[in-house]
Order: C-alpha cells, then sequence, then structure tokens
C-alpha cells in the first residue's frame, strides 16, 4: 500500500467531482517526461466536463503525441472549490496526465472556442504561477499560445498570448514543435524564437505589432514593427482532412457530450450572413463514406461509447449523406447505438435523413433553426426559405411520429421590425396547431430566442448590436404571447450576450479590461454572466473605456476594424458587398453551384487537391 | 441467441485515481469497457436497451478497495478464462479483475443481498495509538452514535458490527472495521473518522472486504 498520500490526492477528497483533476481516462497517452525534447501542454480554459469532448483537442492531443520526440498533456479550468484548495495549499495548477506544473511545459496551448472564457486563461495562468502579460513573462517561461475559433479576432487577448495559430491546427502545431526543438538547441532566446515562430504561415505574434487610434478611439493604423512579422496573417487550412483521431479518451466521470464526435464535413456554402463559422471555415470539405464508416467502426472498438455524433456545420449538404446515412445504418444498427446528426437545414430531405437514423435509436425532439420567422427577414440574413416549404417540412415531421419540436430564432437582425418578432410566435402558434392536426393530440414546442452579435469576418460584421431596451420589449412581447400559448421559450436577456459582444468585436484596448476584470473576480464568466457584469463594466470606466464603444456603434465601412490583420481568404469587399446586399432584401444561393469570388480560392487554391483525394464545395 | 442468459460473477479492485470515480461512473466506465472487450452481451429489454450489468454496492468516493463485486449477463457461454483476458485488457489498468466466474441465475440479486462491508484503514502517522484506543473506546461504548446525514440523525451504533485496531509492521495504525452495507443502513467509516475528529482525507481506506446473505460463489 502506498504511504505517501500526496498534497494533490489529500485535496482532491476534499472537492466536488475529483474525478475531473485526475486523468486516468482509458486511451490516456503518458509518456515518460523525460525521454522527450519538447513538451506541449493543451488546455482547454473551462471546466473538464465542458472541454474534454472537444474534438479539436482529441485531434491535436493526437497529433502531438504521435510525434517521438513530443509529448501532449491536458488541463482545464479548476472549479472554484479546487482554485481555493490549490490556492490555499500553494499547489500550482497541474497536468492530468503526469501531474506536472503546468509552469514546467515548453508550450501552453490553449484552445480559445469562445470569449466567455477569456477570464480563466488569466486565471490559469496565475494559478500555475506565471504572470498573465506576455511582456512580464521571464525568459524560461512556457511559450503561451492560443487557437480556436475565437482567435479570428486575437487582439483583446493580444497582450496575454506569446503567440496565436490563426487557422486550423492539424499542421501548423508540427511546425511550431519543430520551430522550438531547434531554438532549444541551438539555445535562442525567447524574442528570436518569437521571431522564427513569425515566419510560419498562420502564426501571429501580437507583441510584433503596434497600433495607434484615431481621437475617437476608432483605429488609425497597424503595423508590424519587424520585417519578419507579415503585415497581414493568413489564416491555414488543411487542403484534405487528415486521418480521423479514432482513440478518443473515455473519461470515467460524466460530462457534458459524453460520446465521441466524427467530423463528416468542415466548412459549410451556405453563406448564412449572421454566421462565423460558416465565415471564417471555408472552403468546404468533406469525408468520403468509405472514410468515415471504418473511422466510427474503428472508434467505437477502442472507446466502447454508445453515441456518436456526426458533425458538420450543415450535415444535409455533405453530398454523400443518404449514402452514409444508410451505411451507418447497415453497419451499426444492431449495436444498440445513438447516433446524432446536428444542423439539418429544413427541407424535405432532412427527413429522409432522420428517417434513417432513427431506426438506430429514437431520439428525443427534432430542432430547426430557421432563424428568422418572415420570408423578407430570411432573405436578409441569407437563409432563405418559404413558408410553404417550412410548413411543409414541418407535417412531415409531425407525420413521422416526433411530437416535439425546438425551433432557433434569432432577433435584434438589421431591419428587422416588430412585424418579423410577431411573426416568430405566429410561426410557433401554427406548427403547435399542424402538430395538433396532425397527431391528433397536444405537442411541444420549444422556442429558442438568440440576440444578434455581430461578428467579425462576416458581412454583419459593421452593424451595432440592437440595443437592450429594444431587445427587452421584444423578447418581453414573445414570453407573454409563448406563456399564453403554451410554447416553452428559453432567451438570453440582454445584459447576459454583451459580455461576448465586448470580446469579440474588441480591440487591443480590453486587454487591460480584461485583466482588471479578472483581478476584481471575474472568471468563468459564461456561468455568472450577470453577477460578473458591474465587474465588468467597472473594468471599463477603470481604463476610461466605454464599453457601448465596442457593442452598440455603427462602424463606418471604412474604418480600420480590430481584426483587419487577420486574413480568413474571404475578401472585405466582399463581406461589404454581402452586406450591401442583405440591407437590399438580395439573396446570394449556395455556393457550391456558382461561384461569388469571396476570396477562399484566390488564397487557397494552390493547395486544391484532385477531386479523389480530398472534395472541396468550390465549383 | 441462448434465452437463459449466462451470468457472470466478478470480483475486482478499484485502486489509484479510479477511487475519485464514484459508483454511477464506475457503472458506466464497466458498461463501456464490456463493450470495448467485444463480448457478446445481453442487453435489458425495452425502448433504451442498456447493458444488463448490477454492481454490488456503492463505494463511496475516495476509498480504494480490493473487494468490489458485479454481475453481467451475456448471452453465450465463453470460456472465463477469455472473459477475464478480454475483460481486464478493455479495464484501465487501476481496476484488476480477482476472479470471474459464471454463477446461477437463481442467487438474489448482489444488491440485495449484501450484509456488511469491511474496512481497512490506514490512520494518520502522527496520531498517538493509546488516544486514539481511547477516544475509540469512548465512542463505541456510548448508548448512540448519531451521525447527521442529509440533515437527518443516524445512529450508527446497530451498524458497527466489528473494531479491531492494529499496529502494522511499518508501526502504523490500521484499524479494521465491520459496518452494515444494507439499504436499510448504510455505514459509511469517514464518518466514524469525522466523529472522532480525524480528517477523512489524510487517511488512505481501502475495503477489504463485502459480506453477503449466501456465501458469493
Amino acid at each position: 500500500m502506498p504511504n505517501n498520500i500526496s498534497l494533490i490526492e489529500k485535496i482532491l477528497y476534499s472537492v466536488e467531482k475529483p474525478g475531473r483533476y485526475v486523468g486516468g481516462e482509458h486511451n490516456q497517452i503518458v509518456k515518460d517526461w523525460d525521454s522527450v525534447d519538447l513538451r506541449w501542454c493543451l488546455i482547454f480554459p473551462d471546466i473538464y466536463d465542458l472541454g474534454q469532448a472537444n474534438l479539436g483537442l482529441a485531434i491535436l492531443y493526437q497529433i502531438l503525441n504521435a510525434e517521438e520526440s513530443v509529448l501532449a498533456e491536458r488541463s482545464f479550468a479548476p472549479w472554484v472549490d479546487m482554485e481555493i484548495e490549490l490556492r490555499r495549499h500553494q499547489l500550482p495548477l497541474f497536468s492530468l496526465e503526469s501531474k506536472q506544473s503546468l509552469r514546467d511545459f515548453d508550450i501552453l496551448g490553449f484552445t480559445l472556442p469562445y470569449e466567455s472564457i477569456y477570464t480563466n486563461v488569466l486565471n490559469i495562468l496565475d494559478l500555475a504561477g506565471i504572470k498573465v502579460r506576455s511582456e512580464e513573462r521571464a525568459e524560461n517561461d512556457p511559450l503561451v499560445l492560443g487557437g480556436g475559433q475565437a482567435c479570428y479576432n486575437p487582439e483583446p487577448m493580444a497582450e496575454f498570448f506569446d503567440a496565436f495559430v490563426i487557422g486550423e491546427g492539424e499542421e501548423v502545431v508540427l511546425e511550431i514543435s519543430q520551430v522550438y526543438k531547434d531554438g532549444k538547441k541551438t539555445g535562442k532566446n525567447k524574442s528570436e524564437l518569437l521571431l522564427n515562430l513569425a515566419k510560419i504561415p498562420g502564426v501571429y505574434i501580437p507583441s510584433l505589432y503596434d497600433v495607434s487610434y484615431n481621437p475617437d478611439g476608432t483605429i488609425a493604423m497597424f503595423w508590424p514593427k519587424h520585417l519578419d512579422a507579415p503585415e497581414k496573417i493568413t489564416k491555414r487550412i488543411v487542403a484534405v482532412l487528415p486521418p480521423h483521431p479514432t482513440k478518443f479518451l473515455v473519461p470515467n466521470v460524466e460530462i457534458i457530450h459524453d460520446r465521441m464526435s466524427v467530423e463528416i464535413m468542415r466548412g459549410c456554402t451556405r453563406g448564412c450572413r449572421f454566421c462565423h463559422a460558416g465565415m471564417v471555415n471555408r472552403p468546404v470539405r468533406q469525408r468520403s463514406v468509405d472514410d468515415i464508416i471504418p473511422v466510427i467502426e474503428d472508434a467505437l472498438d477502442s472507446t466502447g461509447f454508445d453515441e456518436v455524433g456526426l458533425l458538420s456545420l450543415s450535415s444535409s449538404d455533405h453530398t454523400q449523406i443518404l449514402d452514409l446515412t444508410r451505411q451507418v445504418h447497415e453497419h451499426f444498427h444492431d449495436c444498440s447505438l445513438a447516433f446524432s446528426l446536428p444542423s439539418l437545414r429544413i427541407e424535405s430531405f432532412s427527413l429522409d435523413l432522420m428517417d434513417e437514423l432513427k431506426d438506430l435509436k429514437p431520439g428525443g425532439g427534432f430542432t430547426l433553426a430557421p432563424e428568422a420567422a418572415t420570408e423578407r427577414m430570411r432573405a436578409v440574413i441569407n437563409k432563405p426559405l418559404e413558408d410553404e416549404e417550412f410548413y411543409q417540412t414541418i407535417t412531415r415531421i409531425f407525420e413521422n411520429g416526433w411530437r416535439s419540436i425546438k425551433l432557433y430564432y434569432m432577433i435584434g437582425l438589421p431591419t428587422e421590425t416588430m412585424v418579423d418578432v410577431e411573426a416568430i410566435l405566429q410561426a410557433a402558434i401554427k406548427i403547435k396547431q399542424v402538430g395538433r392536426q396532425v397527431i391528433g393530440k397536444g405537442v411541444k414546442i420549444h422556442l429558442g430566442v438568440a440576440t444578434l452579435i455581430p461578428k467579425p469576418h462576416t458581412p454583419f460584421q459593421w452593424l451595432p448590436v440592437e440595443r437592450p431596451e429594444q431587445i427587452q420589449e421584444k423578447l418581453d412581447y414573445l414570453k407573454v404571447g409563448a406563456r399564453k400559448a403554451g410554447i416553452k421559450i428559453s432567451y438570453n436577456l440582454p445584459d447576459s450576450t454583451l459580455l461576448e459582444a465586448w470580446l469579440s468585436r474588441g480591440d487591443r484596448k480590453l486587454g487591460s479590461v480584461i485583466q482588471t476584470a479578472w483581478e476584481n473576480g471575474a472568471k468563468f464568466d459564461a456561468w455568472g454572466e450577470r453577477e460578473n457584469l458591474q465587474i465588468w463594466r467597472n473594468a471599463f470606466s477603470a481604463h476610461q473605456l466605454d464599453p457601448d464603444f465596442y457593442a452598440y456603434r455603427e462602424r463606418d465601412l471604412t474604418e480600420t476594424l480590430p481584426w483587419d490583420h487577420i486574413n480568413i481568404g474571404v475578401t472585405r469587399r466582399f463581406l461589404q458587398r454581402d452586406y450591401e446586399w442583405s440591407l437590399m432584401g438580395r439573396t446570394r444561393p449556395d455556393c457550391r453551384n456558382v461561384c461569388f469570388s469571396c476570396g477562399i480560392l484566390d488564397v487557397f487554391g494552390d493547395q486544391r487537391p484532385a477531386e479523389a483525394i480530398g472534395y472541396w464545395g468550390c465549383p | 441467441m441462448n434465452d437463459t442468459p449466462i451470468r457472470i460473477r466478478v470480483r475486482y479492485s478499484k485502486v489509484g485515481n479510479l477511487r475519485f470515480v464514484g459508483h454511477l461512473d464506475t457503472q458506466r466506465l464497466f458498461e463501456r469497457a464490456l463493450r470495448r472487450a467485444n463480448l457478446p452481451l445481453r442487453y435489458t429489454q425495452g425502448f433504451n436497451k442498456r447493458i444488463r450489468l448490477n454492481l454490488a454496492s456503492a463505494l463511496p468516493l475516495g476509498f480504494t478497495s480490493s473487494a468490489e463485486v458485479l454481475d453481467f449477463w451475456l448471452d453465450e457461454a465463453l470460456d472465463s478464462r477469455e472473459i477475464f483476458q478480454k475483460l481486464q485488457e478493455a479495464l484501465p489498468a487501476e481496476i484488476r479483475i480477482i476472479d470471474l466466474n459464471p454463477v446461477s441465475n437463481s442467487l438474489p440479486s448482489l444488491q440485495a443481498s449484501v450484509l456488511s462491508s469491511d474496512y481497512r484503514i490506514w490512520l494518520p502517522r502522527n496520531l498517538r495509538p493509546e488516544d486514539f484506543q481511547q477516544k475509540l473506546d469512548q465512542l463505541l461504548q456510548a448508548p448512540e452514535i448519531l451521525v447527521s446525514r442529509r440533515n437527518k440523525s443516524v445512529d450508527y451504533k446497530p451498524l458497527i458490527f466489528e473494531s479491531d485496531l492494529q499496529t502494522d509492521s511499518d508501526s502504523k495504525l490500521v484499524w479494521n472495521l465491520r459496518l452494515s452495507s444494507t439499504p436499510e443502513g448504510n455505514a459509511r467509516p469517514d464518518d466514524i473518522l469525522n466523529l472522532l475528529e480525524i480528517n477523512p482525507a489524510v487517511c488512505l481506506i481501502e475495503r477489504v472486504g463485502l459480506n453477503f446473505i449466501t456465501e458469493v460463489e
């Protein structure tokens, strides 16, 4: 029997869900610490329960650990009770695999999928005994690297990170590893290392750039301070989706999305104008059915999961989707597995797909995201759909036996009036009636209402967030009406979307605000958004900044936007034209059929593989 | 498919980090390991099919064990050594199968037949044996041993079956306890440690035996 109960284990006895902190999952990779040249810690700055299922993390974990001379371990944000214990015992935050202090790794790779975990990044660095600001860190501190969907506007976090990866990480993490190892061997110091990293396409070193502002607070100039730093940082893509990971870690404690995910397609050609993911993840690349089925088989064998999520931004757009669902049925229908196929478009074709999957294991409700309730509004956001087709689909859903439908809508859309908002309620009521007619008894309708936050790199990037008074008025109308009609409704209060608006649309000046907010107790902002909001407002005023400048200001088409130096492959000209079309109510059809020259082929066209090797959605 | 399922009884140990994996999570861990082992598993009938699997008794979070027991069912008979090997390979290193055997379907369910648990507690070094023995005697001789659980007071007096204090070869204090583990009365050793004003977190607690109404085959 072991006699030494280490301090970590002692602490674990007194925290909630200690299994979050111990690792040891099936398929975990633990390498000998001293046998490698380079040590990464991949960090998801939210609790284990929310981060462990992240597919990006699984992909990078496998890719890095496949290198003999590299190890990659994991760490997550400790929950509040664990943080108290760590601080009380002056224990630095550690990795799950070897329980090494984060400070002892070479590279800390943070994934930033959303903005509400920015303060957690600072907290994690602090818990590891590392200074939060890049410039204050010492020569032998780990390299602090960021990546993920939120990094397409890295500026608000620029002062805390040594480097960012813009775009897809599969290839660039290995290039970063190589440059780091070379630098270590030749005794390069950190500033030399950063200069070498800046030469890797897709790597952004914020400290190599400077920014000046106009008197009104907008950006006057943004420029590289060094010759080796590119003027614009073009995102990285992988031309062909690399082999999919199959040896997923199998959590020992229950987590959110406790299943395995298989990415069937990356990117989307639909061009919904509010959709950040649809703009930044171009071009569309998909895996063939012949690739996907063995991945599912292998992953099931190596994990024992009983649920599979087939991930993409728009499942019904996969060119072999019907074949895929049929083959999934054929191969797995006697294994008692549940399959989910999210992001189905509202068309009868989606129902054929659901029919195939339903046989495997009946799911809960049917989820649809019309986003807007009038044909006019749907044209504005470029998610066109005729009412007639919409109700035909709804009728078929009920005819196929579903009794519960969840509908996602947005409010605060450009040119929106109360007519458009009233239409949301009317649609929900009508769907309920249709359900009663078809099924003969009551059906469950659940309305999910979100507020538009115009995101960087989308055609709506110049728009303001709608004012809270107006949002509140629209929400009140929907709340009262839904209650009367016996329809369940969920929504975000205007306050709770503000933080996302500030941080996603912010500039480099927000670094100080984020730091002050964190110093005053803001963390886990997605959990305590309303509670933390006053801390954030105070932090803005402490730095003489106006939060409304970031949320409620319509940006001039000539303004230099904080993310203009990040090149996602889609041109600003394209986005602007799309914005103008939006205001005219003019739609832009699926660009698989006709190219609108968004710019992606100009940047990446030379990487495009032959069709047989990797499918791209571009014509 | 054989209509009569084959009931397999597994005794196993659970140590190391896996002591921080609770009862329901352990159940799921076994479900997944059984699937990975690629055995002809018997599923429950009905809408949501699940692997037929029964754990004898919940092991409190933070305790190791060398005496856990569970049953699962197969559709067809297989050589026990083969099942043992396949399942062991699919399990994390910190769960080791002690033995694995087919048992009669007519035996009562494990949960219904557990009577008591034997715990071994390695007490902290700074504890003086005579002080502890004195405190322990005082506690055990009291007319009632009240433990408050979720705003409810439970008398542990009738739930403590045996208590024995020893010194191991390393001159460490080892306390052996046999406690009731039935649905009507389920006593936890950490509750008793708290009564004795010893932080359970600084002890090592292991379940070393599970006792059943009928002897486990």
